[in-house]
């Protein structure tokens, strides 16, 4: 018999970058070079931002000013009641209409379908924008706010929670239907229980948003401490908006510690 | 058989056995938690300030608006460039979002525990806590007194305001990589360095282009809102239209936002399911970037309850 | 009484999954159903109950019928048809009393249900149902910490709390253990014979079927390939039912495979 030794295929050639794949990388390039100037790239700036001067002016911090309960703490205060009244409502409205938008607990596809556009458009408007809006149309500047935050509550829980619906387990929902159960107590029954711990959860990380949110929304027009920052950023006492955010800062981890134990102990 | 089931009919008058348990505690504790969150309600509602009379004639005032508001102006608002600064409010997230891309790549491995040993993750970790915590609209408005009123002001404090959130969910993912390249490149005498390069990058960067992606359509939405301060981009339009309460104006540029950022996610997130399909990791849904803020913990547990399991070795 | 008239489902992928089946079932019968995966035995049940539409034909339930039904007819019927799962189906993360009481959907109102408020009654019943199938004791027990067989007692009991005329079992021992599965089915056929409930069970083990069932339906690929007493069925009948050989899968326990 010969021995005929066979070689190892030849060498296959390094695959060569595809030109679809080149094509898009000079895009964003490309893109991002146009971008860039469109925005008024300037690289200098990217160092005088840092070493202004203007950073002098929030050392040292005006504590006695902070200090003053008319000044700091009365305004966190409410800036605090328009979160809390914005998660609250927000969360409630959240579980009926979270229910309406999963496709396991729909009760019918229309719903299903107008809810979902409805919602995601609504989650699509820039929180502040929606306040700056509702603030001009309600005339007060803290009600107008904690609307604002109670709409962008509901639509960012809606979908979170709408999520993990879809991804429940759909079996205890068909047997409390296989019982006689009308929809909505069949979905109370058989699916709340399973999804409720992430809904608190959520609900949680939502009040975190809000909390930052609503520190913000002073600014432009909202009440709460954004106010009171706005107002002495015009008269440049940073030292003083250096004092306020640290005290929100503080205020911003203990709510996220609380949060987090509310996290590990629910689920 | 034995059977457990009894089906003798029951008689009223003979001792019941075994024992019906109560009700446990525990149901008391959920009642306290309810009334405890409705008690904050009414705090909440109560520092606000509002009469009864004000809280009736709100619904009506919205209606107005409303009303107002219909048919949106379309023309008026496209002759005044809003589309122009549609577009410019794009570009100020697209900046931003690539700036705080650059920076954060190299502090995510910085903060990592697999890269580098506690004594520099843990400070790296903190900065970017305080990053997260510094609300990027006053960031905005510090960088307008440095660089002027306009659009690069916003784009660098998205820029460094992102780099907290993208360093952390950037380092969230590269610690949930198995080790095993690592090590196999060390084991061949590669040094730190080139571990990190071609054990773990090739592995992990598709997941951070989608957090990076995630997060550009975020800051979509924050440079629409840095209008409002005279950072660039449309909520500038929005500002001056509400001021002068041409309410068609108003949801004319509204509806243009609402478009863009639509457009955006829809492009963006199928952008993003590709880039995480390709890489063998499922779809990375709004959800679960969220939870990448919770710490990843829902995530890492919902993994675990599925049966993937910590990709942690 | 249940009456099947020329009944054809189709799902909405084209699979047949009953082809022209007919059979009626009296009052106080004890039917096992056997066939292969797929042979239409789940569907079967499910018709009955509302829970997979029939495409053609008619099925009567006690007069009422059940095709097309919907609305408050549907749960109507279904409130008198229990059903217990392969996969037991319950609400894991919540109490064994929470499961139980979901057998009283139907007649307790939605604004009660939703927010917890049983009425008393409901929950005499709810618990009269525990104690019969002997696990009062884990009333407040979250279903998740009990085991396989404990789970299909409790699904079990939140059929019966529905004091129900008809009890359909969907491979009710297929996740059990042989000591259990064997405890299952003892339990149903007692229920059968001293409740009175019409009981329908689809079954995987033939050796299974051959003990505790009376009355025999065959599925073949959707279609009702033998009907009748247990006592005539034989090996030969199975392997027609299923169209091969009987291999040591289709039967529970190893002894019966070798002994038989």
């Amino acid at each position: 018999m010969a021995e005929t030794t066979t070689l190892s295929p030849t060498r296959p050639r390094k695959p060569r970058l595809r030109i679809r794949t080149v094509v898009i990388a000079i895009g964003i390039v490309a893109f991002t070079i146009y971008a860039a100037r469109q925005s008024g790239w300037d690289w200098g700036s990217f160092v005088t931002v840092w070493t202004n001067p203007l950073w002098g002016r929030f050392w040292p911090i005006d504590w006695e000013w902070v200090s003053d309960r008319n000044n700091v703490l009365d305004p966190l205060i409410e800036t605090f009641q328009i979160a809390v009244v914005a998660t609250v409502i927000g969360c409630l409205l959240a579980l009926p209409i979270g229910f309406l938008m999963s496709n396991l607990t729909t009760p019918n596809r229309p719903t299903f379908v107008v809810v979902r556009s409805v919602m995601n458009v609504i989650r699509a408007i820039p929180d502040l924008l929606l306040a700056v809006i509702l603030v001009a149309a309600v005339s007060i500047g803290a009600f107008g706010g904690a609307i604002a935050l109670t709409v962008f509550s509901t639509a960012v829980l809606v979908k979170l929670f709408s999520e993990t619906i879809d991804g429940a387990d759909p079996r205890p929902l068909e047997a409390a239907l296989a019982a006689g159960g009308r929809h909505t107590a069949a979905v109370r029954a058989g699916v709340l229980p399973e999804v409720f711990p992430a809904y608190v959860a959520y609900s949680a990380y939502v009040f975190e948003l809000n909390v930052r949110a609503s520190v913000v929304i002073g600014l432009v027009g909202g009440g709460g401490i954004g106010r009171v920052i706005e107002a002495q950023r015009q008269f440049f006492r940073y030292d003083r908006i250096f004092g306020v955010l640290i005290v929100i800062f503080i205020i911003v981890m203990i709510i996220e510690q609380i949060s987090d134990a509310i996290r590990r102990r629910v689920l | 058989m034995t059977s457990t089931i009894d089906t003798a009919p029951v008689d009223p008058g003979a001792p019941r056995t075994p024992e019906r348990p109560r009700p446990p505690v525990a149901k008391w504790w959920r009642l306290a938690a309810g009334l405890g969150v409705l008690f904050a309600f009414l705090w909440g509602v109560s520092g606000l300030d509002i009469t009864a009379e004000q809280l009736g004639r709100a619904p009506g005032n919205i209606w107005t608006i409303i009303e107002l508001s219909v048919p949106p102006d379309f023309r008026a608002v496209l002759e005044r460039g809003a589309l122009g600064k549609v577009f410019e409010s794009v570009y100020i997230a697209w900046t931003g979002t690539v700036i705080a891309a650059v920076l954060s790549l190299p502090l995510a491995f910085l903060a990592s525990n697999n890269v580098v040993p506690a004594w520099v993750r843990i400070p790296i970790r903190q900065f970017f806590i305080i990053v997260r915590a510094f609300p990027e609209l006053i960031l905005a408005t510090i960088f307008l007194a440095v660089v002027g009123l306009g659009p690069w002001a916003g784009a660098l404090a998205i820029g460094f305001s992102s780099v907290g959130t993208l360093g952390k969910w950037s380092s969230e993912s590269i610690e949930e990589v198995a080790g095993g390249p690592v090590e196999a490149i060390q084991a061949s005498g590669g040094g730190w360095l080139s571990g990190v390069r071609w054990g773990l990058l090739p592995q992990v960067f598709p997941t951070i282009v989608a957090h990076w992606l995630f997060r550009f359509e975020i800051n979509v939405r924050a440079s629409a809102i840095f209008g409002l301060i005279g950072a660039g981009g449309i909520g500038g339009e929005i500002s001056s239209q509400v001021q002068f309460r041409n309410w068609q104006n108003v949801s004319a540029v509204l509806i243009m936002v609402v478009v863009m950022v639509l457009v955006i996610d829809a492009v963006s997130g199928a952008v993003r399911r590709r880039i995480l399909a390709g890489s063998d990791r499922g779809s990375v849904d709004a959800s679960q970037e969220a939870l990448g803020d919770l710490g990843g913990f829902l995530t890492r547990r919902r993994e675990r309850a599925a049966g993937d399991g910590p990709s942690t070795s | 009484m249940i009456e099947f008239d020329d009944v054809s489902v189709t799902y909405r992928g084209g699979v047949k999954a009953l082809r022209n089946v007919s059979l009626t079932i009296d009052d106080g019968e004890f039917v096992v159903v056997v066939g292969l995966s797929g042979a239409g035995k789940s569907t079967l049940l499910r018709a009955l109950n509302g829970l997979v539409p029939a495409t053609s034909g008619s099925i009567q339930f006690n007069g009422t019928e059940v095709v097309g039904a919907k609305g408050a007819e549907l749960r109507k019927v279904r409130s008198q048809i229990g059903m217990i799962f392969q996969t037991f189906n319950l609400a894991t993360r919540t109490t064994v009393m929470n499961n139980v009481l979901m057998g009283r959907l139907a007649t307790v109102p939605t604004w009660r249900s939703t927010l917890g408020l049983w009425p008393a009654a409901d929950k005499e019943l709810a618990f009269r149902a525990l104690e019969r199938v002997g696990i009062v004791d884990k009333a407040y027990v979250r279903a998740s910490n009990l085991s396989g067989g404990q789970q299909q007692r409790v699904g079990i009991a939140r059929a019966l709390a529905q004091e129900p005329s008809v009890m359909l079992a969907d491979e009710p021992v297929a996740a059990l253990d042989p000591v259990t599965s064997h405890q299952v089915m003892g339990d149903l056929q007692r229920i059968n014979r001293d409740l009175g409930i019409t009981t329908l069970i689809n079954l995987h083990f033939l050796d299974l079927a051959r003990s505790y069932g009376k009355r025999l339906i065959g599925l073949r690929e959707g279609q009702l390939v033998f009907d009748g007493d247990i006592a005539d069925v034989d090996d030969d009948t199975f392997r027609e039912i299923y169209g091969r050989a009987i291999t040591p899968d289709d039967l529970l326990s190893m002894d019966a495979a070798s002994g038989g």
